[in-house]
């Protein structure tokens, strides 16, 4: 019955992130620099497999 | 009596048998970080339409033409009045200043804070969005005071006939 919780801080950390590029993303939208409101979008999108990546190995180490 | 307690541990989801409230062990480290995936899903679905809308801007749209219209004529305007108009789209609301007998500005008037519209006062000489009294210059649209930092996207304008017309967006830069 062991658990990790560093999975659960990684997710934290991943959530910080998002909201991070989020509002990044809108902000440079709005400022008209376009190239870097669309990186911070894929930025956004790739951090939700790594989301699904941590959830994954964090339900598998303790199960 | 059931065999229930004869098997250790016994077929029970529930582990922490001897805590009996309702919907104690709901939100458990597992559906915790159910919750912060899907929360990450919903914002890589968010961003999606303004990485397509940036895409779109970076492929020429920025350089759209619009057709030319008439906000008013110039003999309906006295040095120092507004008029309120909409250019380039129906809902975009905008505002054009007499400052001289040949001076004319032209500004979108969504406050560049929350999207209020912008006055134009004559007595002070100055453009105020009334919400949280953001401030803006006439001669340039640039934040003056309050919370915008951006400045007002500038319309211009051409007097032509007697009549000033809207002619073309400048897109800010900043």
């Amino acid at each position: 019955m062991k658990r990790s919780y560093i999975p659960v801080a990684l997710l934290l950390a991943v959530l910080m992130l998002n909201i991070i590029f989020t509002q990044y993303m809108v902000h440079q939208y709005f400022y008209e620099h376009y190239t870097k409101t669309i990186i911070a979008a894929i930025i956004n999108v790739i951090l939700f497999p790594i989301a699904f990546l941590i959830y994954k190995k964090g339900v598998n180490v303790n199960d | 009596m059931s065999d229930k307690n004869n098997k250790i541990p016994f077929n029970e989801d529930n582990y922490t048998h001897n805590i009996n409230r309702n919907n104690e062990r709901k939100l458990d480290r597992r559906g915790f970080m159910k919750t912060l995936v899907g929360a990450a899903g919903v914002f890589a679905v968010s961003s999606l339409p303004w990485g397509v809308l940036a895409a779109k801007e970076l492929n020429g749209l920025g350089d759209k033409k619009y057709p030319k219209q008439k906000i008013t004529d110039v003999s309906a305007l006295p040095i120092g009045d507004a008029v309120d108009f909409s250019f380039p789209g129906e809902h975009d609301s905008a505002i054009l200043i007499r400052l001289s007998e040949k001076k004319y500005v032209a500004y979108q008037n969504a406050c560049t804070h929350l999207r209020c519209p912008v006055f134009w006062q004559k007595e002070e000489q100055e453009m105020l969005c009334p919400c949280h009294h953001g401030k803006f210059d006439v001669e340039t649209g640039a934040p003056i005071a309050g919370p915008p930092r951006r400045p007002l996207p500038e319309i211009h304008v051409r007097v032509e006939n007697g009549a000033v017309f809207a002619v073309g967006v400048k897109r800010y830069e900043a």
